[in-house]
């Protein structure tokens, strides 16, 4: 009895502790949507978009940050299997794709910089490419935080059921971040 | 099996909050307890409010005696008030100001802060939020927003003085005034601390009430203080982000030379360099926030005057999912109306049309629940406690301030009242006075809850009265001045001649917004002496059905000393024919209520129907032979 009522109510709280973080998903969605709807009003009303010819390296993030997805998605499974090893190689992988995702997307504005389009621009459009993947890259540092949380979880004593969970709250971030980089990529290149 | 079931709960409670002993800090300053946090809100909000007044005091003194010096603002204002007189730069300071706290400090974090931190978990049935830390945290975040924006007085440029809605260019350029250099900047810091404390507020409660609801308690079992909340924090979850995104380019326009909001601009006889940006831009993401934020800030008002409404008319509301129904509209409504605070700033007239015909649409769920108040009023055996009085004086405000929405809503009148005092008088009604009331109302109505005590009646009728006529009085006259074609916002518009004659009408509004703030004084008191020396509240004072009456009135973590208990019913069943008593809580089963029961109780369960067939048949059998 007292087993099954405290187990209940854990799992309710931690089922509304993992509603949060798809709540805090559709907000920064939503966020990133207010930028994209104003590069669309403003591109509209001006008739012209960023113009550029977005770096490579951009390119290259993109699929750096996807494997870093699937090792993430590796490492939850290796959890579900009880591997331990082969789950923190994957965690630990998955920090350093991200941590390389960063620096690539400096390298990038670095190239952009160079090329001319900087950020203090009369074309806001140009200015918003930097806005939108600074502000995202604001989430992938929150992100590789909670990443190396379940890194240190998984290193030391904590519980399985607290692993799961923050492994499984880490999961719905990165890939939501994930996602949103490919839209913003997307965005970006169609409406040049 | 119950000393179990104690003992069961104990055992949670450690677990679920992690903690034994409670310190000071613990208990009062960080606490995790939905039930404080929801009493830091109030207070702070309590205090904001008081703030935002008195500011709204200083430039009503202004606008009724524009020509006249009071030596004594000089002692407490020091260079804002040279000479005993406001300066014009100090007074835009002060419109900006009171807005802002009034619009997000006290009606949206005071009052969504507040009453759903208080009610979600206690008439859902829930030990506390999806996450107390969280839920911590948006207090300390709104905490520091109010110190920063407070801070911004004591900085030698003022604080923001673009307004509350700080359109760009003015609020973009440094250079442009005083109020827009550091004072714009820590407005912008302390909104976004703002709204990550709304958001984490918002989320938390959003997934509380979707699951963490005790058993019995479906969605349509809901109070509507509940449903209020719920679509309240919705709103906010969808609308606050858009905000940040477009404060986040304000800041880069301000403080790194981008040109998102800017274009072809000359500062004296300086060119700026910025080019090919657009004001209208931030109107639109500002305004894709500011509509719904009205609902956010009236919404809750609503769902606490249904309740207090309903109890205190001992019937059940009229119309319950109607209300719910008129409530998700207005919710979805809000995100496509919000052209209509842009009707003037060039836009296509078939596009304003769009925006005028769904702002008018709004009109339907708004007068939905007005007539649902009336004929829960109706006939019914009303109690006029202060809750009640504060809950019809909303119903009032909204009527009367709805009515000039109206006007405002179409595109082609607008373009006559766009930005004069008529706008100032509908909205200071509609959601200022109205929202305030429903706040008012849920503090008197729930304080015995918050703090185990009764508020003074007599203190709190003489504070409704003098606030609720004060209130006509202050707003009543402003939409003659709008109609006549004053603008807002005007240092001292009763210089220019066609607008002279006004001046009287503004040392009477005057007088009327300093009648009201003494009368608050009577709430204040009575709100502060009640937490120490109000008379002890018994357990459920109002005789009201839901959940939140059944706890203990000393408060305890986790809200309940054993298992939560189950709901079985809706939670407006008073006056039920037949029944014992008016009022039957959520918590009676059906079958404690055998001689009260409607058919349509059972939603269709056979099995319920039989038994209380057969009960039927034999109270009639009794009858009979009684009767022989």
């Amino acid at each position: 009895m007292v087993h099954t009522l405290k187990e209940e109510d854990l799992n309710t709280g931690t089922r509304a502790k993992k509603f949060i973080v798809w709540l805090f998903v559709v907000s920064s969605t939503i966020m990133f949507g207010g930028w994209t709807s104003y590069y669309i009003v403003f591109a509209a009303s001006k008739g012209k978009g960023h113009g550029l010819v977005l770096p490579d390296v951009f390119m290259y993030s993109t699929a750096v940050l996807i494997c870093s997805s699937i090792c993430l998605f590796l490492a939850s499974r290796a959890l579900r299997n009880g591997d331990q090893i082969k789950q923190k190689a994957f965690l630990g992988l998955t920090l350093l794709l991200g941590l390389t995702f960063g620096y690539l997307q400096f390298d990038a504005w670095s190239s952009l910089y160079h090329s001319g389009a900087v950020l203090v621009n009369n074309n806001a459009a140009i200015s918003l490419i930097y806005v939108v993947s600074g502000m995202h890259l604001l989430h992938i540092l929150a992100g590789l935080c909670l990443i190396g949380y379940t890194f240190y979880g998984a290193s030391s004593n904590v519980s399985e059921d607290r692993q799961r969970f923050r492994m499984e709250v880490s999961s719905i971030f990165w890939h939501f971040i994930d996602i949103l980089w490919i839209y913003l990529y997307v965005f970006l290149l169609l409406n040049s | 099996m119950s000393t179990i079931t104690l003992h069961d709960t104990h055992n949670h409670d450690d677990h679920a909050h992690g903690h034994h002993k409670e310190t000071f800090l613990t208990k009062y300053v960080f606490s995790q307890d939905h039930k404080m946090i929801a009493k830091q809100f109030l207070i702070t909000g309590i205090i904001m409010a008081v703030i935002a007044m008195g500011l709204s005091i200083l430039f009503r003194l202004q606008l009724a005696w524009p020509d006249k010096s009071f030596p004594i603002l000089e002692t407490f204002l020091g260079k804002w008030a040279e000479g005993g007189r406001i300066r014009p730069d100090f007074y835009l300071a002060l419109v900006t100001i009171h807005g802002t706290i009034m619009v997000f400090f006290v009606l949206t974090a005071g009052l969504s802060g507040t009453f759903s931190n208080l009610l979600i978990p206690l008439q859902i049935g829930a030990r506390d939020m999806a996450s107390p830390f969280l839920n911590m945290l948006s207090y300390w975040f709104f905490f520091s927003a109010c110190v920063i924006m407070m801070g911004s007085f004591f900085i030698q440029t003022g604080p923001a003085s673009a307004g509350w809605t700080v359109y760009p260019p003015l609020s973009a350029l440094p250079k442009a005034i005083d109020g827009s250099g550091l004072g714009m900047t820590m407005w912008l810091i302390s909104m976004i601390l703002f709204v990550a404390s709304s958001l984490m507020g918002g989320i938390n409660y959003v997934s509380t009430v979707l699951n963490m609801r005790t058993k019995g308690m479906d969605l349509w079992k809901m109070p509507l203080t509940i449903w209020a909340f719920f679509l309240t924090a919705i709103l906010g979850i969808l609308s606050f982000p858009v905000l940040v995104a477009g404060v986040v380019l304000l800041i880069f326009d301000r403080s790194f030379g981008t040109s998102f909001y800017l274009s072809d601009i000359v500062i004296g006889t300086q060119v700026l360099p910025n080019e090919g940006g657009s004001p209208i831009l931030w109107q639109h993401l500002f305004w894709f926030l500011g509509h719904p934020e009205v609902y956010i800030v009236i919404m809750p008002a609503l769902g606490i005057s249904s309740e207090v409404i309903s109890v205190n008319a001992r019937k059940p509301i009229f119309g319950y999912h109607a209300m719910v129904y008129s409530l998700i509209g207005i919710t979805i409504l809000s995100f496509i109306v919000w052209g209509h605070h842009m009707f003037v700033t060039g836009m296509n007239p078939l596009l304003g049309g769009v925006f005028m015909i769904t702002t008018l649409i709004i009109a339907v769920p708004s007068a939905v629940k007005t007539f649902n108040y009336l004929a829960t009023l109706w006939r019914g055996n009303i109690r006029f406690t202060p809750a009640m009085l504060f809950a019809i004086g909303l119903v009032s405000f909204f009527i009367s301030g709805g009515l000039t929405g109206i006007f405002l809503g179409n595109a082609s009148l607008d373009i006559n009242l766009h930005d004069t005092y008529f706008v100032v008088a509908h909205f200071h009604l509609v959601m200022g006075s109205a929202a305030i009331f429903g706040m008012l109302a849920g503090v008197y109505h729930w304080f015995p809850k918050m703090f185990g005590r009764m508020m003074n009646d007599k203190l709190a009728y003489l504070h409704f009265w003098v606030t609720f006529v004060c209130a006509y009085l202050v707003f009543f006259p402003l939409h003659f001045l709008g109609l006549d074609g004053v603008p807002r916002r005007y240092y001292a518009f009763t210089e220019f001649e066609f607008m002279q004659k006004w001046v009287t009408v503004n040392v009477f509004v005057t007088w009327a917004a300093i009648v009201a703030a003494l009368a608050q004084v009577a709430f204040l008191f009575n709100f502060f002496y009640s937490i120490f020396k109000g008379k002890k509240a018994p357990q459920n004072p109002w005789e009201s059905n839901t959940l939140e009456w059944t706890t203990p009135v000393e408060h305890l973590h986790g809200n309940w000393p054993g298992e939560i208990p189950t709901v079985y019913r809706w939670p407006y069943d008073y006056s039920k024919p037949g029944a014992e008593e008016d009022f039957i809580p959520q918590t009676v089963p059906f079958s404690k209520t055998m001689s009260s029961n409607m058919p349509h109780d059972f939603e269709g369960n056979a099995e319920s129907e039989r038994i209380q067939n057969e009960w039927n048949l034999k109270q009639q059998k009794l009858e009979d032979a009684k009767q022989d």
